[in-house]
């Protein structure tokens, strides 16, 4: 027995984050996962971004060790998922909503997982509750909707409070009010401190949701950052500028040495110089102008031109513009 | 300890274990019933050379697909909706969640064999003497005092326990209901039924042994054993080394194929 100073953890306290590193996986012919590293960290909501079939399922299957890696190693708190104990205290997972007996009621399924972990069955009633499926436990999961079983799955990942969880594409087929609830209940678990690894292949579900982004395509990391910092590189530090004289202030903002687009009838968007430069310019120009701006890109838009190159399955026919 | 746990939740919470179950005990006493109750006495003479506990048990023959289809979905059933994903995610230790598997459905098969199997002498017992099997004609009831009586009965009850884990290991290699209960059927009821019409000799014996419901159910014959091309207890060893087989096979491939 060790004597401790009161106030120290008693236990040495890993972070619970998921690690991913050098992460290389391949199918007969098919490289799904080609290198990948990067590390979600707990307090945010971290959004893994990629087009379909950029391998964000086969990442997250490494990570529960239910497939092998052919290099690279997947941790949870410095730890490999096969080596834990009760390990959904520690990782709550929603792969697939469609993963469930169709036969066995909604309070069974949680039920046996309950078990598997030793945990007692009041945590069932209370996920329960906080999914909001008490009202149809007992009803079997065949009968569910798209969005009752995803609720479900949502459960099943709640069951063992764990600080980390990680979902596969958790509002695929929701519709508005089920996106919007999944949405708040992925803020308030990373506000809680917990670490959130939340997939998607369209950025506009994940928005206004993620704090973090990993964009990855064919397999390999295209982007591992902030979301601010993503969207004030997609928007360049371009400024939107509205007038009703646009062609004065195009010419004068182009003789100070601005890259200038018109973008409508009275707007352009002006690279090259700052808002207050501008503002001065045209003031002493005396051009007549209504609204300056930062120029607000859609991470839509920045994903697209991220990703453009790995996009695995573009239609051979390109949409016209 | 949790995986045990685990398994016996999931296998108690779907209907159709209970269906199984029941199907497993009705059909094994149903049969006995009814074989029972084609015998009669008065058609040989002088003394019927039947093997009455065998003809008691002739149950097996149809319950024993109701191991098999339990003994398959205990695996199976996961991969059909993909589910074993949320179970390896629960709880990583393959090893241990085939041999929890493995276990519950076992004990549940032996269990229900058990029902089945007293059900049987409960009906013979019942229906036989009615059709001139009686003490007086020389034929003593059915009773597990006898020695090889109570072998052919125990050798049943776990004839039927095999199967399962036969059913369970076919159906971690082959993950998938249909293609394992096929498989599994076509293991145990084609050579009986072609052995039959092959002309007696080595062949035909040698075949006999391999069959493992053949050399499986040896372990109910009570009479003539000297003609019979493997013992009672050597025959049950056969489908147990089946069966072993199986399970070795699923779990290596259980434990090193992505789930
Ligand atoms: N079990 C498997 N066997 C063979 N190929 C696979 C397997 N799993 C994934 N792949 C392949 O690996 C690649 C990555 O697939 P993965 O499902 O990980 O992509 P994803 O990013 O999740 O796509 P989506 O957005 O469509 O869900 C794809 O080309 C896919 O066809
Ligand atoms: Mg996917």
């Amino acid at each position: 027995m060790t004597t401790r100073a009161a106030g120290e953890p008693s236990l040495p306290t890993m972070e619970p984050n998921i690690q991913v590193h050098q992460l290389h996986k391949r199918y007969g012919r098919t490289v799904a996962v080609d290198g990948l590293t990067f590390t979600v960290r707990p307090g945010q909501v971290t959004g893994f971004v990629g087009p379909n079939g950029a391998g964000k399922s086969t990442t997250m299957r490494v990570i529960l060790g239910l497939d092998r890696p052919d290099t690279g190693t997947a941790t949870i708190g410095g730890r490999p998922y096969r080596s834990l104990r009760t390990p959904l205290r520690e990782v709550g997972t929603l792969l697939d909503a469609a993963a469930v007996h169709p036969g066995r009621r909604a309070r069974d399924h949680l039920l046996w997982m309950a078990h598997s972990n030793g945990l007692p069955r009041s945590r069932v009633d209370t996920v329960l509750e906080m999914v909001g499926l008490t009202d149809v436990a007992r009803r079997r999961a065949g009968g569910f909707s798209l969005g009752m079983r995803q609720r479900l799955g949502i459960a099943g990942a709640l069951l063992g409070d764990p600080p980390v969880l990680m979902f596969d594409e958790p509002v695929n087929g929701l519709d508005p009010e089920g996106i919007r609830w999944i949405r708040n209940l992925l803020r308030s678990l990373a506000g809680q401190g917990r670490a959130i690894f939340v997939s998607s292949h369209l950025m506009s579900e994940l928005e206004d949701t993620a704090d973090h982004l990993i964009v990855v395509g064919r397999g390999r990391l295209i982007a591992d950052t902030s979301v601010r910092d993503m969207l004030a590189a997609a928007s360049g530090g371009r400024v939107v500028l509205r007038t009703k004289d646009r062609a004065a202030a195009m010419t004068r903002l182009a003789n100070a040495g601005a890259t200038v687009a018109a973008t409508g009838p009275d707007e352009l968007v002006i690279g090259g110089l700052p808002a207050d430069r501008v503002v001065n310019l045209l003031s002493q120009a005396g051009v007549p102008f209504s609204e300056v701006a930062g120029h607000r890109a859609s991470l839509e838009q920045a994903y697209m031109d991220l990703t453009r190159d790995s996009v695995e399955f573009s239609g051979a026919v390109k949409e016209s513009r | 300890m949790y995986a045990l746990h685990m398994e016996w939740t999931k296998l108690r919470t779907v209907a159709t274990t209970g269906w199984w179950l029941l199907g497993l005990v009705a059909c094994t006493v149903g049969l006995a019933a009814f074989v029972s109750s084609t015998v009669d006495a008065v058609n040989c003479a002088p003394r019927c050379d039947f093997d009455l506990p065998r003809l008691s048990l002739s149950g097996v023959y149809i319950g024993q697909i109701a191991a098999v289809a339990l003994g398959a979905l205990a695996v199976t059933t996961e991969y059909d909706t993909a589910m074993v994903r949320t179970t390896l995610a629960a709880y990583p230790r393959r090893g241990a969640v085939l041999a929890a598997k493995l276990a519950v459905v076992t004990v549940v098969v032996l269990g229900c064999a058990a029902l089945g199997v007293l059900g049987s002498l409960a009906v013979a017992r019942g229906i036989l003497p009615g059709n001139g099997f009686t003490r007086a004609n020389g034929y003593p009831p059915l009773s597990l005092g006898d020695r090889a009586t109570l072998r052919a009965y125990l050798g049943t009850v776990l004839y039927l326990g095999l199967i399962a884990i036969l059913s369970a290991g076919v159906g971690a290699t082959l993950r998938n209901t249909a293609a394992t209960v096929s498989m599994v059927l076509g293991m145990l009821y084609v050579l009986p039924i072609v052995i039959p019409f092959l002309p007696t000799g080595a062949w035909r014996d040698a075949l006999y042994r391999y069959s493992p419901m053949s050399a499986g159910l040896t372990v109910q014959a009570t009479r003539g054993l000297n003609a019979l091309p493997i013992g009672p207890w050597p025959g049950l060893g056969v489908l147990a080394g089946y069966a072993g087989a199986a399970v070795l096979a699923g779990a290596l491939l259980f434990r090193l194929r992505d789930a």
